[in-house]
């Protein structure tokens, strides 16, 4: 029974291993310390032997995504794969479809994906997708911040209430974490306004610190595994690393629940950028990374962007528009009752546009200059800034100097002007990028027992790639990590490989991760809280709230996790 | 007997998806249905069915097992070079998710019924995009209302007290009183009868009222002419300054628009319009989808394929191009060698030329109901109706994704039933 | 020089594609090779010699290759999709995509040609003796960017949507145009010979030339006065100002 990984170069920062030649033993869906009679012995032969890729923030399925996918039939035709013996049609470059994700993952050596921004109202699509999604274990955020409920009760002081229907939402739309997105704003974009951090919200008098600060505590009472997750306020605005470092010091004084950050701030090369107009736009990257060197209640994604023609795609209605009127092109939105919005546009980044050259900086200076891995975890906000596809070319840019040169000869000279990066020597190492791409995102998920991780009891979900760490020097060969990124040599989910050679080989449905908060905390004043949820059903939603919480039957493959 | 009641229950009628319908079963027979309108209500107490599998032979359609039934279709679906699997919009979405597999496995043309509706529509956003919003932000905010090609009070006759006209919201506690309606038609429907501004338009000049309105919001009344499309500039002008001035304005656009010359160009002109818009205010557009869960399928299509209709699998990818892959394109040119009508009517809402072909192709029919296609049909495989015998989901048509609910038993089968077991017998004939 | 000569051996209704019918796809290959390669019908994969005969006559590069296409080809997509040199004569009336993605070289079609032909072109000549479809010249859905170079001409008349989205090249068609020449143009030049209805919608940039009756003129264009091209007088119009005031496309109407 079980599978043997011999001779693998191993790297699992959370064990502390750091390219030790060893073997992996699986037995079932999971690490065991050894197998006595393996069915399937995989020969490494000194390859890359990696816990599975875990995506902490990525829009792959739902309300939002699929209006791209409809919005965006010439993205649609650059991705098209016919079906296979065992897949399914793909298509799409920037936004893919659900089969093209979930194989395009696991090529990649993913195993967890978890979708950035579920709007409660339209919770039951976002699992509906993630039906269709083959493969990885999946979970999603769950936006609560611009809701109106939180609001009033953020108003009226009553954390208790809050916390109450935090949980309660939790259960009825089947999620895994609070995700805030430009809190208060997108309701201010109801009036077609918007909101920086201490501007009042229009009509609910709170201000965004209120209502972040807010989540903040309910999050840690309810012990969450995950902190909260935010989009700060004034994304992509010139000069809005000041709001972005006042959002990271509103929650310092509160105390987390487990050994984790309090907040995981999202995305943050749109959040890290100086000037007053996009005349002198530039990096502030810098600013930003010493924040997070001397803190440690927080910890960020990147959110990085390459040069290409993708979707952006956010629940932040207001900063949607507002890029859309700089493009022109075509620009959809969708304001969901009570709850949030979204905006959704294509967007070209182009590295002669020095706006876009320095944004494709800042990305990359984040991870270099951000000292501790287990602090920055690599993301594009797929396809915010690019699809995850580039996640191998940022990887060879972040561990190669030479990469680096080679590509800023061809960028705009801004750069050079307004941004760190060509300033900067340091080359991450593998410990470093497993740290970025497995360990750290597993860590602060709240998942570093399951995810992450080769440990014994850990998920049987391991990346094999075809790179001989103890001869290969990835300044020099960062042509070849592009390539072999791409494609791992095996991917094992769960215990069973699924690629093979790059190719896929079985597609088994993943799980679907939720938390359900079972503690004092969680159930304390919920009849209370349930009757001002009955009268805003009554006469502000257009659902009743009989149809409105997620059905058993959405999670065919649920993984709960209880918390409190 | 036991009287029971089963409340919050969704229609499966129209795009307003109302889900607050109470229906009353007796016996496992529903026997009556509390706050639906007429139209939901006697689609939920149901009418003729069809009674049995059929199968055509020698010109008359012959009772047959489900068994027998379902081999003869999957026998048509495997031997064809250009099957077309159409409808798909009066059913739910796991029903839709198992027929694109289906349409996957034997390359076939899947098209929903947008295709002759909300196809424009669709179209459209793809070249301008979708400025949306669920339906309660307009029952919370909206204080103006255009109906545009659409006659809710007789296609959707919930939605102007659930949703829109009359409805009573957060910031418009006053309902009607607190909001102001315009409809433009080209002629006087009930609706307009209603509003509190008609506006009358040409039939099909549609596309230059819009872009008149457009001149006018950007500041360029000087060169549109008196009168455009049969509405005097200064009604324009008063329009412009209604929209401008508004505090949540939304734009409900009907198949007036997507069924008039320009078709999807008027969508994109009046997306743009709304787009535009938002420059001054909060401004938004919805369109009024007809069947209960077409939007459902476009959003199953979307997330499966990567296209919301018309897609065509004959090469294993997906290639979408409507104008080429629409059903009626295909029909029309005499391609297809096949076809199956799920739960849909191309009998009664096709043009002349397509019925023709259908007639002289295999054609097979899966619907709980008797139809002008089943005249045509040489299988007929009767189904379960979805949301009132079978749960599951439908979207609402601001794709607000919701539940139906199963309210009475039956020993038909389900649609998603019907397609596995094809599905099945298919995979096995051409192995 | 190369001349190969591909004909059709009888009439078909389930579409053929043929992407593969380029003088790129065909030069220097065998009767024997060209017949195998690979073409679509409906959902078969099938191979080009189970439709047509194929004669080759001398050997050449594309540039130097002229394909002749005969028979029926009513219903052959993709003709000459994204070719880059040389030359096809279709000696009759053929299927949608024709010089779709095409970049060099040139394409005669002696009879008619569906839509979307010359979608998306780039570079090179595509002549329809007879009449064009919907969209010729045009882009994809969803794509902001239709034609961007080369030449087309129609000798008959062309559908709806002509140059949607087109960014550059020229478009002449000797007869009428449907609905809505040159929408949201952002450059090039359309000259019609004939009518047209609502020509230049949302056009920002480009020129499109009316010589015959206009029917319904937009109401977003501004009249400039007259304007004299080769000896005849143009009444020139610029906009569409309906694109937030920012059209300067040219409208010169005879
Ligand atoms: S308005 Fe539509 S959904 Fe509502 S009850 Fe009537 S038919 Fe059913
Ligand atoms: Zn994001």
């Amino acid at each position: 029974m079980g599978i043997l990984i011999k001779n693998g170069v191993v790297y699992d920062p959370a064990q502390g291993i750091y390219g030790e030649k060893m073997d992996i033993s699986i037995d079932g869906d999971k690490i065991v310390e050894d197998v006595s009679s393996p069915e399937r012995v995989i020969d490494a032969e000194g390859r890359l032997v990696v816990p599975g890729g875990v995506e902490l923030h990525s829009h792959i399925a739902g309300g939002k995504v699929n209006a791209g996918r409809i919005m965006r039939p010439e993205d649609g035709r650059k991705g098209r794969a016919p079906r296979g013996r065992l897949t399914r049609a793909c298509s799409g470059f920037s936004i893919l479809n659900t089969f093209s994700t979930g194989y395009t993952y696991a090529r990649m050596g993913y195993t967890t994906t978890f979708e950035a921004a579920m709007p409660p109202l339209l919770a039951r699509h976002t699992h509906e997708e993630f039906e269709d999604m083959p493969i990885t274990d999946k979970g999603a955020l769950v936006l609560l911040d611009n809701n109106w409920m939180t609001m009033e009760y953020v108003k009226a002081g009553d954390l208790d209430r809050l916390a109450a229907y935090v949980s309660w939402m939790f259960g009825a739309t089947k999620a895994y974490g609070i995700k805030i997105v430009n809190p208060g704003g997108v309701e201010a974009w109801g009036w077609g306004k918007n909101c920086s951090i201490n501007d009042p919200v229009p009509h609910f008098d709170v201000t965004p610190k209120e209502i972040i600060r807010a989540l903040a505590k309910v999050n840690e009472e309810l012990k969450l595994p995950h902190s909260i997750h935010i989009h700060c306020n004034d994304l992509g605005h010139p000069g809005n690393f000041e709001t972005t470092l006042e959002t990271y010091e509103a929650v310092k004084d509160i105390t987390a629940s487990s050994d984790r950050q309090v907040m995981h701030a999202t995305h943050t090369q749109f959040h890290a950028y100086g000037g007053s107009s996009w005349k002198d736009f530039e990096s502030k990257a810098d600013a930003i990374a010493d924040y997070v060197n001397k803190n440690d209640h927080i910890t960020i994604d990147l959110g990085a962007v390459m040069f290409c023609d993708t979707t952006t795609m956010t629940a932040d209605g207001p900063m949607e528009y507002s890029l859309h009127t700089l493009s022109r092109r075509k620009w959809s939105n969708h304001d969901v009752e009570l709850e949030t919005g979204s905006g959704i546009i294509p967007v070209a980044y182009s590295p002669k546009v020095p706006v876009n050259a320095i944004q494709w900086a800042v990305g990359i200076e984040l991870a270099l200059l951000i000292e501790d891995p287990w602090k920055v975890v690599l993301t594009t906000d797929h396809p915010n800034g690019c699809p995850f596809t580039f996640y191998p070319e940022i990887i060879a840019l972040l561990m190669s100097k030479p990469k680096r040169e080679e590509m800023l000869k061809g960028v705009s000279d801004a750069v050079g002007r307004r941004a760190l990066i060509a300033t900067i020597d340091r080359e991450l190492t593998w410990g470093e990028i497993i740290t970025m791409t497995r360990s750290a995102p597993a860590k602060i998920l709240g998942l570093s027992e399951s995810k992450g991780t080769l440990r014994v009891g850990a998920d049987a979900d391991v990346a094999i790639y075809d790179i001989m760490p103890e001869s290969f020097d990835p300044a020099k060969g960062y042509r070849e990590i592009e390539e072999k990124l791409m494609r791992t040599f095996y991917t094992v989910k769960g215990g069973e490989v699924v690629v093979k050679d790059g190719e896929i080989v079985a597609t088994p449905p993943g799980r679907t991760y939720w938390v359900n908060p079972v503690g004092e905390r969680a159930h304390a004043m919920r009849e209370e809280m349930l009757k001002d949820l009955e009268a805003k059903f009554d006469a502000y939603y257009t659902v009743s709230m009989a149809n409105y919480p997620v059905q058993d039957e959405y999670l065919s493959h649920p993984l709960e996790i209880r918390a409190g | 007997m036991a009287t029971e009641t089963v409340t919050d229950v969704i229609c499966p009628l129209c795009g307003s998806l109302c889900d607050d319908i109470e229906v009353i079963v007796e016996a496992g027979r529903i026997t009556n249905v509390k706050k639906a309108c007429p139209l939901g209500k006697s689609k939920i107490m149901g009418h003729g069915r069809i009674r049995a599998p059929m199968v055509r032979e020698g010109g008359e359609l012959r009772e047959v097992s489900y068994d027998v039934a379902i081999e003869r279709s999957a026998e048509i679906l495997s031997d064809a070079k250009r099957p077309l699997l159409y409808g798909w919009s009066s059913l739910i979405c796991e029903a839709q998710r198992k027929g694109v597999e289906l349409a996957e496995e034997i390359g076939a043309l899947i098209d929903n019924t947008a295709s002759v509706c909300h196809g424009p529509t669709v179209i459209g956003v793809q070249g301008k995009g979708s400025p949306g919003c669920t339906l309660g932000e307009v029952k919370n905010r909206a204080d103006l209302v255009v109906f545009w090609g659409c006659n809710p009070a007789e296609a959707h006759p919930r939605h102007r007290a659930r949703y829109s006209h009359a409805a009573k919201g957060f910031f418009r506690p006053g309902g009607k009183k607190d909001r102001k309606v315009y409809v433009v038609d080209v002629r006087e429907t009930k609706t307009a009868k209603v509003a509190d501004e008609f506006i009358r338009v040409e039939p099909g000049y549609d596309y230059m009222v819009f872009s008149a309105l457009r001149t006018i919001l950007a500041g360029h009344e000087d060169v549109v002419p008196d009168t455009v499309g049969g509405v005097e500039k200064s009604k324009l002008i008063e329009m412009v300054d209604a929209m401008k001035s508004c505090e949540f304005g939304i734009i409900f656009g009907g198949m007036g628009l997507t069924h008039s010359r320009g078709r999807y160009k008027n969508l994109e002109n009046v997306i743009s319009l709304v787009d535009e818009l938002n420059a001054h205010t909060k401004f938004t557009l919805m369109p009024m989808r007809g069947h209960y869960n077409v939007t459902g399928s476009g959003h199953t299509f979307a997330w499966l394929t990567g296209y919301p209709f018309a897609v065509d699998f004959s090469r294993g990818y997906a290639w979408y191009n409507p104008g080429e892959t629409a059903a009626n394109d295909v029909l029309l040119r005499g391609e297809v060698d096949a076809m199956m009508a799920i739960a849909a009517d191309p009998g009664a809402h096709f043009p002349g030329e397509s019925l023709r072909h259908m007639a002289k192709i295999p054609l097979i029919q899966i619907d709980p109901y008797p139809n002008p296609t089943t005249e045509l049909a040489d299988v007929v495989i009767p189904s379960a109706i979805s949301g009132v015998e079978v749960a599951g989901t439908a979207y609402r048509m601001d794709g607000v994704p919701i539940r139906t609910r199963k309210i009475v038993d039956t020993d038909y089968l389900s649609d998603e039933e019907i397609l596995e077991r094809i599905l099945t017998r298919v995979r096995e004939l051409r192995r | 020089m190369a001349k190969i000569t591909l004909t059709m051996r009888s009439s078909i209704t389930v579409p053929l594609e043929a992407e593969v019918i380029t003088p790129d796809g065909l030069a220097g290959k065998s009767e024997e090779e060209i017949k195998s390669l690979t073409v679509y019908h409906g959902n078969r994969e099938m191979k080009l010699g189970d439709f047509f005969d194929v004669s080759v006559e001398g050997s050449g590069d594309p540039a130097s290759t002229e394909i002749i296409m005969k028979g029926d080809l009513t219903r052959v997509k993709r003709i000459g999709e994204g070719m880059t040199a040389g030359s096809i004569v279709i000696e009759g009336s053929c299927d949608m995509h024709c010089g779709a993605l095409m970049r060099g070289g040139k394409i005669t079609v002696k009879g008619d040609a569906d839509a979307w032909a010359g979608r998306e072109m780039r570079g090179g000549e595509l002549v329809i003796e007879g009449n064009a479809g919907n969209y010729l010249g045009a882009g994809y859905r969803g794509e902001m960017t239709g034609m961007r170079g080369g030449k087309i001409t129609v000798e008959g008349d062309a559908g709806d949507y002509i140059g949607e989205h087109m960014a550059g090249g020229e478009i002449l068609v000797k007869g009428n145009v449907g609905i809505l020449p040159g929408l949201s143009m952002t450059g090039g030049r359309i000259i019609i010979e004939g009518s047209a209805t609502m020509p230049g919608g949302e056009m920002t940039k480009g020129e499109i030339i009316v010589k015959g009756e206009v029917y319904d003129m937009l109401p977003g264009f501004r009249f400039e006065g007259e304007e004299e091209i080769e000896g005849k007088r143009f009444r020139k119009h610029t906009g569409d100002l309906a694109v937030r005031g920012v059209g300067k496309g040219v409208l010169l109407l005879g």
